[in-house]
């Protein structure tokens, strides 16, 4: 299997337990796939995790690698959440020094970005932005000539853009 | 009422009918030895943990029932780990219990402390580390549900020695079964529908008769399929023995070492029905060039078998027999007079090309052996050319009438695995043909045999040399022969009688006669040398990076 290019955000339902992400991580590692971004938490059922993944692949290999995923007996659903059927977002935090002659430009794109000012320690603040990947990645590109001390940033969870009609989001176990 | 983990352990084997295990104790195991005093569970001391593992693969490919290896923690569990690989690429079911050490210890580096699961994450299906004396029973009864569902393979359950002793409740350990039964029912709609009619509008058509057949008891039904339409079949190594093979329409099995009439007769059909095989590249050799004008259909329980290899024109997910049976009413069968004629004229071509199945006085061998045991033999193989020699050559008139190991090629898995066989099967005659390598790798296993009173008849095939590589060297490597020769410094006869086994040496190429006999005759167990040249090697054979027509027939080829 060849890992290409084309960026694929897969989300699964898991079983909340120890060494079920050493599993996911082992199916693509064995792979030689890399691993760009990586979300867990809980779901609303606190044995169930939701993870977010992304990475690069061509679109054969994502079926391939979603079947092997989808054999883990921890993993309860696979689904490819890539395209614009789906809504992404991440959340990026960037600490910065606002001093200098240069303090207002960066105010002003700051304001143009949306996000907010969530913490000034004398000139150092840090700034909290959320958005698709290629808009945190247009923030901090702006940014950096300013001087960012820090950034960090949650890669890309995601939904649906459209309900299932059954108010479920619980994968179809067919597809 | 309450009791310990260790008989907990026990009443679930016992429970899902494990006859026999095969392992080796250690400090951490102990609670559960103490218990088998009392146990219906009879337990096959190995004398390697290594071995124990091949020797519940030998059971399981034998008996089609799971196999159980069990060791202590450490050494031990880190010994199952080629055992436990070889059962996973060749979809054994197998259930390996490693012990642990206590709870309040994990994490800390004890003493045979190791994290087997961590370990073994890559080549089991799935494992459990039973940290609640309450899981116990459950896990391992979903451990044997996991190793038999869908594509079956090995599920680890590491059991800490605090949990092996202390005690909790007998429970039911009821569970929904149905999301691992689901593995063994999808399917996938009108798909069978669609193959039913390419199959029906094919001209060329072949069947591809892989492993998973065995698995799913669907030998008569692919019986039915080959005969009742008159389709020309051939196998994966794997495959063999799944369908009677004296048959016109057996073309032998595909692939690196196979017979050059199923490659060349699969690279010129126009449609394949594969049914429970991967398509590894010993099947298909150059993918891009791997039957090129054939649509290609493909029935698998394991959903990330079909089109991982090879392209996919008509998947089916599902139970090879179930699909069959789905399947059979709606085939026709169709004059192919043609394509059988074309089947027939290559058969005799190839044929004259290759006298003694390329197998030369080895094969002969193997040949003068197998018409001298009974029909019920079980002949297990080790790795190398004592494996190709004997799949070529011997005529396997049933599943499971020939053990091999496909996959993992692993060394040494010849003699526990011939261990397990005869196990598993008594009523069987067990035959190991083994080289002199792999011989060496596993040769404590004598002992076991010895103690047990085994009586399995060895066959080692002694070349002084890694026979397959050495003729790989010879073949692609300019002759530079290096690191082959194992030397023919080892008495083997005299090592067999130190065990306490008879042996006889003969030369395969000589008057075999009378030591044949005493081989056949003998009532425990025999070992059998028989000298053969170290160029007498397996042809043809497909050259690295070619395809599967490209097959060589000697060296200058």
């Amino acid at each position: 299997m060849d890992c290409r290019d084309i960026e694929y955000t897969l989300t699964l339902l898991v079983n909340n337990r120890p060494g079920v992400l050493s599993r996911i991580a082992g199916v693509l590692g064995s792979r030689g796939c890399n691993i760009a971004s990586l979300c867990v938490a809980p779901t609303a059922d606190a044995a169930v995790s939701r993870i977010t993944l992304t990475g690069g692949a061509d679109g054969d290999f994502t079926e391939k690698i979603k079947k092997q995923l989808d054999k883990l007996v921890d993993v309860i659903a696979v689904e490819n959440y890539t395209g614009p059927r789906f809504i992404q977002r991440e959340l990026m935090l960037i600490g910065l020094r606002l001093g200098g002659e240069r303090r207002a430009d960066l105010l002003r794109a700051i304001d143009l970005f949306g996000g907010r000012i969530v913490s000034m320690d004398g000139d150092y603040t840090v700034y909290e932005v959320a958005g698709t990947r290629e808009q945190t990645q247009a923030v901090l590109s702006h940014l950096e000539p300013f001087g960012v001390e820090i950034m960090n940033r949650t890669g890309p969870i995601a939904v649906p853009r459209y309900g299932s009609g059954n108010g479920s989001l619980a994968p179809d176990p067919a597809g | 009422m309450e009791t310990t983990g260790a008989d907990i352990v026990l009443r679930t084997l016992e429970r899902e009918g494990v006859e026999a295990i095969f392992g080796y104790p250690g400090a951490n195991s102990l609670p559960l030895h103490d218990r088998m005093i009392d146990s219906p569970v009879r337990h096959f001391m190995m004398r390697h943990e290594q071995a124990a593992a091949h020797a519940a693969d030998g059971y399981a490919r034998a008996t089609g029932r799971v196999g159980v290896c069990l060791s202590t923690s450490g050494p031990g569990a880190t010994n199952l780990v080629t055992g436990i690989a070889t059962a996973f690429m060749d979809s054994t079911p197998l259930v390996a219990l490693t012990a642990q050490v206590s709870t309040d210890l994990l994490g800390r580096d004890a003493f045979q402390e190791t994290d087997i699961i961590g370990i073994t994450l890559p080549i089991t299906k799935h494992s459990f580390q039973v940290k609640d004396i309450n899981d116990l029973g459950l896990s391992l009864r979903q451990a044997f549900a996991l190793a038999r569902s869908g594509r079956p393979g090995p599920v680890l359950v590491d059991l800490p020695k605090n949990i092996l002793s202390a005690t909790g409740p007998i429970r039911e350990n009821r569970f929904d079964e149905t999301p691992i039964a689901a593995l063994k029912n999808q399917s996938n709609g009108n798909g069978l529908r669609e193959i039913a009619e390419a199959l029906n509008r094919s001209k060329r058509p072949v069947v591809i008769i892989g492993g998973g057949v065995k698995w799913s008891g669907a030998d008569r039904k692919v019986n039915e399929l080959i005969h009742g339409a008159g389709i020309p079949f051939a196998t994966t190594m794997m495959g063999i023995g799944s369908v009677q093979a004296a048959n016109g329409l057996n073309l032998g099995f595909i692939g690196t070492h196979g017979h050059d009439l199923a490659n060349r007769i699969v690279h010129q059909s126009d449609f394949i029905l594969a049914v429970g095989t991967r398509f590894t590249d010993r099947s298909t050799s150059r993918l891009d060039e791997f039957a090129p004008l054939a649509r290609v259909a493909h029935i698998d329980i394991d959903p990330t078998s079909i089109g991982k290899n090879v392209p996919v024109d008509l998947p089916y997910v599902g139970d090879i027999a179930q699909a069959l049976t789905a399947l059979l009413p709606l085939v026709r069968s169709r004059n192919r007079t043609g394509w059988l004629q074309k089947i027939r004229r290559e058969r005799t071509l190839l044929e004259d090309r290759l006298p003694n199945g390329g197998c030369g006085e080895a094969g002969q061998f193997i040949d003068r052996l197998q018409k001298v045991l009974p029909e019920e033999t079980t002949v297990v193989t080790d790795v190398g050319l004592n494996q190709i020699w004997t799949v070529r050559t011997w005529n396997a008139r049933a599943p499971r009438s020939l053990i091999t190991n496909g996959g993992m090629g692993t060394m040494g898995f010849g003699l526990p695995a011939a261990i397990g066989a005869k196990i598993g099967t008594p009523e069987r005659e067990v035959v190991l043909i083994i080289g002199d390598g792999g011989f060496l790798m596993n040769i404590q296993e004598l002992a076991t045999i010895s103690y047990y009173r085994l009586p399995i008849k060895i066959v080692v095939i002694n070349n002084g040399q890694l026979g397959m590589i050495r003729q790989i060297q010879d073949l692609f490597y300019d002759a530079r022969f290096t690191t082959i020769t194992l030397g023919n410094h080892t008495d083997l006869v005299a090592v067999a009688r130190g065990f306490g086994i008879p042996a006889g040496r003969v030369r395969a190429g000589g008057d075999t006669e009378k030591e044949i006999e005493a081989f056949r005759k003998a009532r425990g167990p025999y070992l059998l040398e028989a000298a053969v040249d170290p160029e007498n090697y397996v042809y043809p054979i497909i050259p690295p990076g070619r395809s599967n027509i490209d097959m060589i027939y000697g060296k200058c080829a």
